[in-house]
């Protein structure tokens, strides 16, 4: 086993990283900027380094200094965290040719998953399931009424140069197909200076579910349940929970076991997941995320798996702690992502924490790296803290959630644990019956209401 | 931990003798004692400092070895107590500080010489004009030159051959 791990991210999640590592008897070198020199993750691992000033891409994302870090260190293996170089297949690559383990899988797994076209036919060949579209470009109007019909409305009809919504039209029925088919082309044409179209379903009110996977490099691959992380603004997630109250044991059965086949083809190594939207029983794949997750704390509450434990384990070449028979799921849990942000506006709110009182009790976790009197440098990304509660059943895990909500303090700066506690409100949240769209929606409401 | 500059120090609570300070840490340094805590009505003053003193091994450099209890804040420390590393390092804080500081431009294993055989770039009290070179410090195999960041006479060297160094560390004093 490894003797020493360098972690190369900072906050919650360098903590979390650093704590696997403790209760693995593996020491720990911590890399910082020089905005991060008071951060916990610094005070706790057993050395550190400062790599570089404050801005991520002279410290974080300077792949030199981190390996420079790692090799005055004598660091064996390095473990990227979420974010930064977590995802950068050339960082893996160097991590191995400066003969050290990268913590994570295989740089050609990034790569492939990193790029959206090879992802999407890596799981056509795969057997998950897609989003239902045309093979190419539209040709003409008649083709257009053709593809429609085999889709099944509502159908997308995107431009094939496209983005950020513009060239994109939806059509209901067939009666809309040509006139969607002829806006989009006309507007491609004007936003790309190219009319290709293509088509797809389009799904008026999906939720995002995503499997959790481990593969060894032994061949075993399992996977451990999905996690609903339909609660989102502005494509980040906000509140996820696990299991999703949409799913039953044999919809979780089902994508699980075609998952989990597909990631044992693809020979992929470590932790990872995949992403769905799901909408009337049926799952569309979107992307996979080769690394962990903000969100895997759900996961370990409701199977007791440690999943950092196995990351470093996997990479030092061990089987898998347990088989797929092994995974059982217990009870129901739910993490609120903490942002020091305005709960209303979502603006930053960087500066010192003057108080903080995390909660506590039966079921309660709080990974986060803050402390009272530390100051939230204005650098970085605004989480800073996840509050994960576990109960035997969902409404067990509400209430216990609402009460873990109301105990919990921080002052000094903005943080959304308002929000949260007006979420525990809202009949949708507790039913469970919410979609992607639902959040957005009532954000917008509620501001709509106060102005 | 010890090394870093601590802005505990610059916010003195108000009614300190820094004076008394001085005072004590001298004590601390003539005596060997690694902790002195004095009390006078409402001040209570404790000075300790860490075992790694000088001449460091190569590690004290970079690494910053955190004993869990040690890094964190005691709540005593909330009192007009001074934080505890304020004696030892008071040194190293002046060197990073310090208007003749050389500060290093990145992470890496810090070289005072070209080679094994050859002379060190620069020796105390040689001349050096801005720009010339002082040392490497090599990172993922490439030697980096690290050039005087201005004209004087080299003063002290920080870093002995081979040490490893970190971003911003003071690495020669130029004046």
């Amino acid at each position: 086993m490894f003797e020493k791990v360098l972690i190369a991210n900072r906050g919650e999640i360098a903590l979390r990283i650093h704590r696997a590592c403790k209760e693995m008897g593996i020491s720990t070198v911590a890399v910082h900027s020089t905005a991060d020199s008071e951060a916990m993750h610094v005070r706790l691992a057993d050395e550190s380094v400062c790599i570089g000033p404050p801005p991520a891409a002279k410290s974080y994302l300077h792949i030199p200094a981190i390996i420079a870090a790692a090799e005055i260190t004598g660091a064996q293996a390095i473990h990227p965290g979420y974010g930064f170089l977590s995802e950068n297949a050339k960082f893996a690559e160097i991590v191995t040719q400066h003969g050290m383990t990268f913590i994570g899988p295989t740089a050609d797994h990034i790569r492939l998953m990193g790029d959206k076209i090879a992802a999407k036919q890596a799981a056509i060949d795969t057997g998950m399931p897609v989003v239902p579209g045309s093979a190419g470009a539209i040709t003409d109007e008649a083709d257009a009424k053709k593809v429609g019909k085999k889709i099944g409305y509502p159908v997308l009809i995107k431009a094939a140069a496209g983005g950020g919504g513009r060239g994109m039209k939806v059509a209901r029925s067939e009666d809309e197909v040509v006139e969607a088919y002829n806006t989009a082309r006309s507007e491609a044409k004007a936003a790309f200076g190219n009319d290709e179209v293509y088509m797809e379903k389009y799904l008026t009110h999906p939720r995002h579910i995503e499997i959790q996977v481990v593969a060894d490099s032994h061949g075993n691959v399992i996977h451990l349940g999905e996690r609903d992380c339909s609660l989102q603004r502005r494509h980040q997630k906000v509140l996820e929970e696990a299991p999703s109250p949409a799913l039953n044991t044999e919809d979780r059965a089902r994508i699980g076991q075609i998952t989990a086949e597909a990631i044992q083809k693809l020979g992929y190594l470590g932790v990872g997941t995949v992403e769905y939207l799901y909408e009337d029983g049926e799952f569309y794949f979107i992307e996979m995320n080769t690394r962990l997750q903000v969100e895997h704390p759900v996961t370990e509450m409701i199977t007791g798996i440690d999943l950092v434990r196995e990351q470093i384990r996997i990479a030092d070449g061990a089987k898998l702690s347990v088989t797929q028979e092994d995974v059982k799921f217990n009870g129901h849990a739910i993490e609120c992502r903490v942002n020091a942000e305005n709960p209303a506006t979502f603006r930053p709110s960087p500066g010192k924490i003057t108080g903080y009182h995390p909660p506590g009790g039966l079921g309660v976790r709080l990974d986060s790296a803050i402390y009272a009197g530390y100051t939230i440098p204005p650098n970085y990304d605004s989480l800073i803290g996840k509050l994960i509660v576990h109960g035997r059943d969902r409404a067990e895990c509400l209430m216990r959630l609402r009460r873990a909500l109301n105990e919990m303090v921080i002052t000094g700066v903005e943080t959304t644990l308002p929000l949260f506690r007006d979420l525990m409100n809202e009949p949708d949240v507790i039913n469970g019956d919410y979609s992607i769209h639902w959040l957005e929606k009532n954000l917008a409401a509620k501001a709509a209401a106060e102005s | 931990m010890s090394r870093k500059p601590q802005p505990a120090n610059k916010q003195k609570p108000q009614g300190l003798d820094p004076g008394l300070v001085r005072e004590l840490a001298k004590i601390l340094d003539d005596t060997g004692l690694t902790e002195i805590e004095v009390e006078y009505g409402e001040l209570r003053l404790r000075l300790a400092r860490t075992l790694v003193a000088a001449p460091p091994p190569s590690h004290t450099h970079v690494v910053h070895s955190a004993p869990v209890p040690a890094a964190l804040p005691s709540p005593v420390a909330a009192a007009p107590a001074i934080a505890p590393p304020a004696a030892a390092p008071e040194a190293e804080t002046d060197y990073a500080t310090h208007a003749g500081a050389v500060l290093s431009p990145m992470v890496g294993t810090a070289y005072l010489a070209a080679n094994e055989d050859s002379a060190a770039f620069v020796k105390i009290g040689d001349k050096v004009t801005k720009g010339q070179t002082i040392l490497l410090i090599e990172a993922m195999k490439t030697f980096n030159q690290i050039p005087a960041t201005r004209d004087g006479t080299v003063k002290q060297i920080l870093v002995g051959n081979a040490d490893p160094v970190e971003f911003n560390q003071p690495l020669m004093i130029i004046e």
